[in-house]
């Protein structure tokens, strides 16, 4: 019972270490994509001003394109998990100023940037959002018709939401991408493409290689701050996971050995017996391999359990989230517990194997 | 003329400086049913040991059943033990989380094949067929006993060895286990090696040997 008890505890700290560092990764990449985006594709020649959340990473000084499908066609090559938004950014008139509008898939915009505040509806077919900062100088308010004017068409939106996000986004005014590829004669032409990478570390960098590879006519930029962050943070909390996790493999191994040798010893006499019945060293040395197997495989099960409701209470208490129900955890529950069964069971099976059957039957 | 099962030839056994059994001689006839007396520390349960394979003779022969037990490895004396040899102790040692008839299952395990029912009508043939599925702690002495008989035999040994069988039993329990081997030694005609301390229980043997200090000093032939 001690020793179910002892692998069941080491398996348990282990998973709910595992699920806690798993949710932790998961959660840790829920928060770094409030920071936005993480790599951005501008055209190789522009020098566009770009930014994210108050962040500037260029200067528009001439304009240049990115090819809409050649991007779309690197992405699907390059099997890059990430979300990916598409912008046009051009300049058309209102009430006879010039403003900057910028066409987007408001879909794509609200999964990338969940942190704008708008006051309003998103944008269907035939609307527009504004940036406060323009909506304030342009007097518009929510329910407005404004009347765009291009090169050589008008074009009427609605006013469904006005947008504060406290960057540069604040002055602008977004429109469906395709509506203003049109309106500026640019059709499938981009001026930025922003991604939100799932992955930290070095593959971040790899994937910004990887994409500069496929597209030569692009510059793929990391956006360091929100990278390092975010690479920063989940290599700690592993590593932190993985050192807890080592120490309380080690004591519960240590542990399992010494209960095991107790085991052995309290059932010297039965051992003894086993073999004056006629069970050969390695007969009797499987049997308690088996016991040992065995106890592994309990401990697992349990450890699992324990775990996963220990790593429920992690998350809630430290976390204010709740941990992931993880079923593959019960495998490494169970190897763990094996593991340690199997490996603290060496030293008490050699002891096994020797135990002379009259000395132990004698009690000696 | 019965064959000779156990046949020693300056037979020793040593332990460091000690020597618990000095060269012996012995030959013990297909079966008879030799019971060895002595003192403590006279080299009965030495010689019990050895005879059984479960300890190995510093020097001298020691053959039984035609096996040269010298030449055996580890694993081949445990394969003779569970093939040739039944053992009664003295402490019993059944193993207290098993119930009766698991306890005699258990030497099947080692032998062949577990088999319940021949393990039940092993126990019904030493009078405990009532008291199967109990625990050791919940049988007497003397059915402890019976239970370890029970589960020397239940592979057919050619040769039982008994370690002081009655050496914790009443007057009674005694009696009772006595007539219960001699009953099982007419019906299985195995051979008895017993040790005991017991003049009245080694007269239930046809042959007593007496050692004293590891030497062979005396042997009695009992009239039946």
């Amino acid at each position: 019972m001690l020793l179910l008890a002892v692998l069941a505890m080491a398996s348990s700290l282990a998973t709910a270490l595992g699920i806690v560092s798993s949710s932790m990764e998961k959660r840790v990449a829920e928060e770094v994509r409030k920071y936005g985006a993480n790599l951005v594709i501008i055209p190789e020649s522009a020098r566009l001003d770009v930014g994210s959340g108050g962040l500037n990473f260029g200067v528009v000084s001439e304009p240049s394109y990115l090819q809409q499908k050649q991007v779309e066609e690197a992405l699907v090559k390059s099997a890059l998990k990430a979300e990916v938004s598409f912008h046009l950014r051009g300049a058309l008139q209102l009430k006879d100023a010039d403003i900057m509008v910028e066409g987007v898939n408001f879909s794509d915009i609200r999964r990338l940037f969940p942190w704008w505040q708008l006051k309003g509806n998103w944008p269907a077919a035939g609307e527009t959002i504004v940036g406060s900062d323009l909506a304030s100088r342009m007097k518009l308010k929510v329910g407005d018709i404004v009347e765009l004017a291009g090169s050589n068409n008008k074009i009427p939106l609605r006013v469904s939401g006005i947008v504060a996000s406290g960057g540069e986004e604040d002055g602008l005014l977004f429109m469906a991408l395709p509506e203003l590829q049109r309106a500026l004669g640019l059709d499938g032409q981009l001026t930025l493409v922003r991604l939100m990478v799932t992955a930290g570390g070095d593959s971040l960098k790899k994937s910004a290689s990887a994409l500069q590879m496929l597209l030569p006519a692009a510059k793929v930029n990391e956006v360091r701050q929100t990278a390092r962050t975010s690479e920063g943070l989940l290599a700690k909390v592993k590593l932190l996971m993985l050192m807890v996790t080592a120490v309380v493999l080690v004591s519960a191994g240590s542990s399992v050995a010494g209960t095991m040798s107790t085991t052995v010893l309290e059932r010297g006499k039965e051992i003894g017996l086993m073999k004056a019945m006629g069970g050969t060293r390695w007969e009797v040395m499987l049997i308690f391999c088996g016991e040992a197997a065995m106890l592994g495989v309990l401990g697992g099960l349990a450890g699992y359990v324990f775990g996963s409701v220990i790593a429920q209470f992690i998350t809630k208490t430290v976390f204010s989230a709740s941990a992931d129900f993880i079923p593959w955890f019960a495998g490494i529950s169970l190897g763990v517990s094996l593991f340690l069964a199997l490996l603290g069971s060496i030293g008490p099976m050699i002891s096994v194997f020797r135990l002379d059957p009259v000395r132990s039957l004698r009690g000696e | 003329m019965a064959e000779t099962i156990i046949e020693t030839n300056g037979l020793t056994r040593s332990y460091g400086d000690i020597c618990a059994l000095k060269p012996l001689d012995l030959q013990v006839p297909e079966g008879e049913w030799l019971s060895v007396m002595g003192h403590s520390g006279s080299g009965k349960s030495t010689l019990m040991n050895l005879v059984g394979g479960l300890d190995r003779p510093s020097d001298g022969s020691l053959r039984v059943g035609g096996e040269d037990l010298l030449a055996l490895s580890e694993d081949g004396l445990a394969r003779f033990r569970r093939e040739f040899v039944g053992i009664i102790f003295q402490q019993h040692h059944l193993i207290p989380y098993l119930t009766a008839v698991e306890n005699v299952m258990m030497a099947q395990y080692f032998h062949s094949v577990p088999d319940e029912a021949e393990a039940r009508t092993a126990l019904e043939r030493v009078g405990l067929g009532h008291r199967l599925k109990n625990r050791p702690g919940e049988l007497s002495g003397g059915e402890q006993q019976r239970v370890c008989i029970a589960r020397a035999i239940i592979n057919s040994p050619k040769l039982l060895l008994g370690d002081e069988p009655t050496g914790n039993l009443d007057n009674k329990s005694t009696i009772m286990v006595m007539e219960l081997l001699k009953e099982l030694r007419a019906e299985e005609r195995f051979t008895v090696i017993m040790v005991t301390h017991n003049q009245e229980v080694a007269a239930w043997g046809d042959r007593t040997i007496y050692l004293d200090d590891g030497v062979l000093v005396r042997e009695e032939r009992m009239n039946s």
